[in-house]
């Protein structure tokens, strides 16, 4: 119904006083309501082992900014970082949401899983009589959920929180469950990739997942493909220093064997990324990312010559195209 | 009257993950045992690397103040390798630490601190908020809430500051040892001049009033969660080739007793509430996670045997911003003031850096095998120390803010200054058990990340 129809209608029925209005706009008013619903994802997230810096990349969200996100798109049941209620009144709200939105919610699980020593490296929370670890939440909400999402790469894959010598025995989440994750790594991630993610599950269900897991509308693509100084690269002029406009393999980019949309996309309201400022891809959406890109700028062939790598099986090549090959043969 | 336990776990809206045991007698607690209950073994993870990862790797101990992390990392190495660094470069990487700080208070006030004094709409994330001690009226509380979501965008503004000339935020790529590898133009410089207009207009337009209104609703908070006013800072925003001027000063104040530099032989860290075990023979802490007694993963940190204090209130204090007590209240307005000077500085530094290349100049050869940086982070004060093994990490040691405020108890059985603030604390009614403590510490703007690494 337009406004002006409503209008008449109002009009026409204006001084009846037997409901004849209200029986006409009810059944009107609740087409509306119903066919324009917005159907918002229910959210639990869970902060285990990383640095929050996935939280504050969320945050750095634009269009939709976050309050949008929070009014449009998703009900931000459980949070550490943003809910109002604390202590017991939150876990509360934790588990009165499993109940309630058992295997609809979707579980964000931001930072990697300690695994070692019963877990006791990551507690999310404690009650008088037990520690809850991230281990036994995790295992808890992702049998319960609909869709598991991992931000960042400590979740994804383990990232700096199970660098070597991984004292804590941390990994990625999804080694500790035996169902479908979607990866959504970077370290942080850019909140592009995550509200992006959000918007499929939301509109269109599951996205389309590359070998990792990862949304491939994000990360079907190496930086080093659609980077902006391919061209350099191509002629074989390469960086001398930090502040040159050459091709920064030679500083230890790490872009020919990274995938991820950053030389399109761009960060914090698409207005720079790394090679933008001079400085080389580190890597830090891949799996193995730190140790595979340490020490951060040494060219690709020698990043292996660190002492941490030895435990490492990724395959090294003698120029940068070799990685260009692999990615083509697969 | 018996004695009550109660626990607060999560306390929510900061970075990490803390639960606060407080031991409460005839409504008054008695103790209270700071718990942080995540730990990733970042000065393990350091070792063996070449020194040169430093800057990028540490800033990944933290999400929500990462820049200074880097920033403590690129002053190390550029004492390692005796760089000289220029004007321009100076001025370009204060702005980008400083864009961070004003990120980190701005969503510090409205995200984490809000919800303790502002009814926020009933709707996720902020659902069964405990209203019982709101006290704003309708429409005093209608805007200050509204002002939540104003801040989402302008804090994202001060990333964007960030981003312009480091590439990204968090994890800022261009702040590295020897100077910043992105060249200064004059619309990078136009773009941030004209951000940091808008970020300015909040701040005066509503922080500064909001701060006000909040002091004044809530002043009883003058007289709550006050510490014993051991005060330390390594200084903020540092100037001169070598990194070696201070724009705020640092110190150690106790009571009227002012020390200008800190001595960090005086430093130590202690380990016996937390879950490490330390070697006779040696100084080396692994974890131990079942070690009886012991109740968090943050080591006390101890300035000549004693506990201090970090954060806005004590670089305020120290350099005559702010002249106020030690109390809930007064960590809340000094770091608004704070907020303020910072958004200012950044305006004039802006208009002082030169168009050009990238300023960047870095020697090639190490002049040292091990060495010490300090900086003030944005809760307080920050330490990085590297022992080298030719180019390669052999020992790297990070002792953050956190660890300061949030320390456990020492072997003397003394309390951290949050442990301080929260004992002696009355808690009237029942409803209030989780609010009070609440207010009380995230006035420190805990970041647990950080404090464990």
């Amino acid at each position: 119904m337009n406004k002006s129809d409503f209008e008449s209608i109002c009009l026409e029925h204006r001084l009846c006083n037997d409901h004849t209005l209200s029986s006409k706009i009810i059944p009107e008013a609740c087409d509306f309501i119903v066919s324009n619903k917005k159907n918002k994802l229910p959210v639990i997230w869970l902060e285990t082992s990383d640095s929050g810096d996935n939280n504050i990349a969320f945050m750095n969200t634009t269009y939709p900014y976050l309050h949008q996100v929070f009014t449009d798109m998703i009900d931000l049941l459980y949070s550490n970082t943003f809910m109002a209620a604390q202590g017991g009144d939150a876990l509360e709200i934790l588990f009165n949401s499993i109940k309630l939105h058992h295997g609809k919610f979707t579980l964000v699980v931001e930072g990697a899983i300690p695994t070692k020593d019963d877990g006791l490296y990551n507690v999310i929370a404690q009650t008088k009589s037990h520690r809850i670890t991230a281990l036994e939440a995790v295992k808890l909400l992702g049998a319960a959920a609909e869709y598991v999402v991992a931000i960042g790469t400590c979740a994804s894959f383990g990232g700096i929180s199970s660098a070597a010598p991984n004292t804590t025995g941390s990994v990625g989440v999804s080694k500790v469950l035996d169902r479908d994750v979607i990866n959504v790594s970077g370290c942080p991630v850019n909140p592009d990739w995550f509200v992006g993610t959000l918007a499929h599950l939301l509109m269109y269900g599951k996205p389309e997942l590359d070998d990792l897991g990862r949304p491939k509308m994000f990360y079907e693509y190496t930086v080093h493909q659609h980077c902006q100084r391919r061209s350099y690269f191509d002629k074989k002029e390469f960086a001398e220093h930090l502040g040159d406009i050459e091709c920064m393999f030679s500083l230890g980019c790490a872009g020919p064997r990274t995938s991820a949309d950053c030389p399109y996309r761009q960060w914090i309201n698409h207005v720079s990324w790394p090679v933008k400022v001079n400085t080389p891809c580190i890597g830090c959406t891949n799996q193995d990312f730190p140790d595979g890109s340490t020490p951060f700028f040494s060219p690709l062939p020698e990043k292996t010559l660190n002492k941490q790598k030895q435990s490492l099986t990724q395959p090294t090549a003698e120029k940068g195209e070799a990685y260009e090959q692999e990615k083509d043969n697969n | 009257m018996s004695k009550k336990k109660i626990i607060i776990s999560p306390v929510t809206r900061l970075s990490g993950l803390l639960s606060m045991e407080l031991i409460v007698e005839d409504k008054q607690v008695i103790e209270a045992n700071a718990s942080c209950t995540m730990f990733r073994g970042f000065e393990y993870i350091m070792r063996d690397r070449h020194v040169t990862d430093a800057v990028y790797m540490t800033q990944r101990v933290c999400g929500i103040c990462s820049t200074v992390h880097g920033a403590a990392a690129s002053y190390l190495l550029d004492k390692l390798y005796d760089n000289d660094i220029s004007e321009n470069a100076q001025y370009i990487r204060n702005v980008m630490l400083a864009a961070d700080f004003l990120q980190n208070h701005i969503r510090h006030f409205y995200f984490f601190g809000l919800p303790d004094f502002v009814i926020m709409p009933n709707q996720p994330p902020f659902i069964n908020q405990n209203c019982y001690d709101c006290r704003l009226n309708d429409s005093d509380n209608h805007r200050v809430a509204s002002h939540y979501f104003d801040a989402v965008a302008v804090s994202e503004k001060c990333h964007q500051i960030l981003a312009l000339f480091g590439g990204k935020a968090p994890h800022q790529h261009s702040f590295v040892h020897g100077g910043v590898s992105v060249a200064p133009t004059a619309d990078k410089i136009n773009k941030a001049l004209s951000l940091i207009r808008d970020i300015r207009t909040f701040i005066e337009g509503c922080l500064m009033p909001d701060t006000e209104l909040i002091a004044h609703c809530y002043n009883d908070y003058y007289d709550i969660g006050i510490t014993p006013g051991r005060f330390l800072s390594f200084g903020l925003f540092r100037f001169g080739n070598k990194n070696h001027e201070l724009l705020w000063r640092g110190g150690v104040k106790a009571g009227s007793q002012f020390r200008n530099e800190a001595n960090l032989d005086y430093i130590k860290e202690d380990i016996t509430k937390a879950w490490y075990y330390r070697p006779k023979w040696s100084n080396e802490d692994t974890p131990a996670p079942y070690k009886p007694g012991a109740y968090t993963w943050n080591k006390a940190v101890l300035y000549d045997g004693l506990h201090y204090e970090g954060g806005p209130i004590v670089r305020m204090i120290i350099n005559g911003f702010y002249s106020g007590g030690t109390s809930t209240m007064d960590r809340i307005v000094a770091r608004s003031i704070e907020t303020k000077l910072i958004a200012e500085l950044i305006e004039k530094w802006l208009k002082i850096i030169k168009i050009g290349d990238a300023p960047i100049a870095r020697k090639k050869d190490l002049a040292a095998s091990e060495g010490i940086s300090i900086t003030d982070a944005m809760r307080g004060p920050l330490l990085h120390a590297v022992k080298l093994n030719g180019e390669q990490v052999d020992k790297f040691d990070i002792i953050t803010p956190t660890s300061w405020n949030f320390s456990p108890k020492d072997e003397k059985e003394n309390r951290g200054p949050a442990e301080e603030a929260l004992v002696g604390t009355l808690i009237p009614h029942p409803d209030l058990k989780y609010v009070i403590p609440g207010r009380i510490i995230r006035s420190f703007d805990p970041c647990i990340s950080c404090a464990t690494h």
